[in-house]
């Protein structure tokens, strides 16, 4: 699709980063209803071509939404019947894997800092190691009764408000094209042509951003889920799916995503460094494919910006609302990027402008052609 | 088994589209996905719909009234009085050339929009129906090439 010549100028980009900054501060305050509207898109752009296939094969779009919600629904309750006695059956087994693995990750940071300071005489005087073993003791006491019920506390709070998601994708589904509908007949006929284009655009990137997401992640699942299994790290697969998914977060994702990593591989292989090293290697490894290779093939395409302004928003977006403002920048920069484009190009354009101004006059004509004062 | 939960009664502006040459060939579920992408727009008598040299994006069917093509600024010599049934602007659908003639409302007239995004979605996800309307696109640009090969005039 073509592109159009108008270009936004500085006043356009000021009012197009301020605005998403604005988004973002208020976004933070109700991320109750962003993030199940994420994930609820998430869930959408998938489904969408099943629904378009349905509605080919002769359903209306109505019913063709409910099938594909339903059918998706059940799929998801299957999963989780099939998992959950699973899971209860290995909850207890975690529970003690998670402490075991944090103790394992904290030996091997330890281990580490012995080594630096028996080869190194300056890592030796700031006696690093001895000082993290005393706080570690320590903490070791209190992690679960401090943390745990903060975390488990906060996710009761989040289940309910996630489950919207599927919801809003259901309506999404059913309803998308009606609002797409209702909000052209909002716009006056000189701009209409135009602003269909570039509310087309801003369709196309939204779906090329979610549907990128989706094949990233699971090919980011497939590469660590391969090379872990290669270096003989325990649940490869569930390993991978938790750290691609963590890496949805920029830069602290990837980082936590690492840090997990390294925490398993230091508990299975307890005084073998190499093999926790060559689970970073692959971590960085994975990264570079993903930044150079797999990102531009799939996100990349969808947010034409300028890789400093990305990482320069990404620092503004974790600035301005934290971890979900980490992860909602990029999205929201796009969507206002063409939102303010939109905008530009049409308060920009005088002969459209002429032409509403026009239209205006005529209708004005019409209603009052037999009104006389 | 899907043709099970189909509503088989086509709505008023399926049936009206269906007469059109240009949707001759479609199914009546066919054209129901097509109505889908349509948007309606109503123009008063004299009013622009698209000028000429702008950017073409989407393709237009006149459901009731007239649509004027002109040169733009020469009102009094329209190249083409367009009626109810007739159908403009379909180069967009083609190409990114930009509009070949000014479209003028005639009367106050309503009109259906098909955007060029909309149908090129409609080639990936419905490709026989693009392709069904894409045929007769081709026939009706061939029927005007051989009219302005005979010196007829018509729009453009």
């Amino acid at each position: 699709m073509k592109q159009s010549d108008y270009r936004s100028g500085p006043l356009a980009w000021c009012a197009i980063l301020g605005g998403t900054c604005v988004l973002l501060f208020l976004f933070q305050k109700i991320l109750w209803l962003v993030v199940p509207f994420v994930f609820g898109l998430l869930i959408y752009y998938p489904l969408f071509p099943l629904q378009q296939r349905l509605v080919l094969g002769g359903m209306t779009r109505d019913a063709s939404a409910a099938l594909v919600s339903s059918a998706a629904f059940l799929l998801a309750v299957l999963v989780a019947l099939l998992t959950f006695p699973w899971i209860g059956s290995h909850l207890s087994s975690w529970q003690d894997s998670g402490t075991r693995y944090i103790e394992g990750g904290l030996r091997l940071v330890v281990e580490t800092l012995v080594w630096l300071e028996r080869n190194f005489a300056l890592a030796a005087k700031a006696r690093l190691s001895s000082q993290l073993t005393e706080q570690i003791s320590t903490l070791g006491d209190t992690l679960a009764s401090k943390y745990l019920a903060d975390v488990a506390f906060a996710a009761a709070t989040w289940l309910p408000s996630l489950l919207l998601a599927p919801f809003l994708a259901f309506f999404f589904l059913r309803d998308g094209w009606r609002f797409k509908k209702f909000l052209g007949r909002a716009v006056p006929n000189a701009f209409f042509e135009r602003t269909l284009f570039l509310l087309d655009q801003l369709d196309h990137t939204a779906r090329l951003y979610f549907q990128g997401l989706i094949k990233l992640t699971l090919l980011d699942t497939v590469c660590l889920a391969i090379g872990l299994w290669v270096i003989g790290v325990s649940a490869p697969l569930l390993l991978g799916l938790v750290t691609a998914v963590l890496a949805w977060v920029p830069y602290v994702g990837s980082i936590l995503g690492c840090l997990l990593v390294v925490l398993v591989v230091a508990t299975d292989y307890p005084g073998d460094a190499s093999v926790a090293y060559s689970a970073i290697g692959l971590f960085l490894f994975v990264r570079l494919l993903d930044d150079f290779v797999f990102m531009p093939m799939t996100i990349g395409r969808s947010l034409r910006l300028h890789p400093l302004l990305t990482v320069l928003m990404i620092f503004v977006g974790g600035a301005v609302a934290g971890v979900a403002g980490l992860m909602l920048v990029l999205p929201l920069l796009g969507v206002v990027m063409v939102l303010g484009e939109t905008v530009g190009e049409v308060v920009t354009d005088p002969r459209l402008r002429a032409r509403h101004v026009y239209a205006k006059r005529l209708r004005r004509r019409l209603v009052t052609s037999d009104l006389r004062l | 088994m899907l043709k099970l939960f189909a509503n088989r009664a086509l709505p008023a502006r399926s049936r009206d589209l269906k007469k059109m040459a240009l949707f001759a060939d479609l199914s009546g579920r066919e054209i129901r996905v097509v109505d889908g992408f349509m948007h309606e727009r109503r123009y008063l008598a004299d009013e622009v719909v698209f000028d000429e040299g702008e950017q073409g994006e989407a393709f237009y069917i006149v459901l009731e009234g007239e649509v004027l093509i002109l040169r733009q600024g020469q009102l009094d010599q329209p190249l083409a009085k367009l009626g109810s049934g007739s159908f403009f602007g379909e180069l967009a659908l083609l190409d990114d050339a930009p509009r070949s003639a000014q479209a003028r409302a005639g009367s106050q007239c309503t009109l259906l929009v098909l955007f060029r995004g909309d149908f090129l979605g409609l080639m990936q996800s419905h490709g026989l129906i693009a392709s069904k309307i894409a045929m007769q696109l081709a026939r009706h640009l061939a029927s005007r090439v051989r009219s302005m090969a005979r010196g007829d005039s018509g729009p453009l």
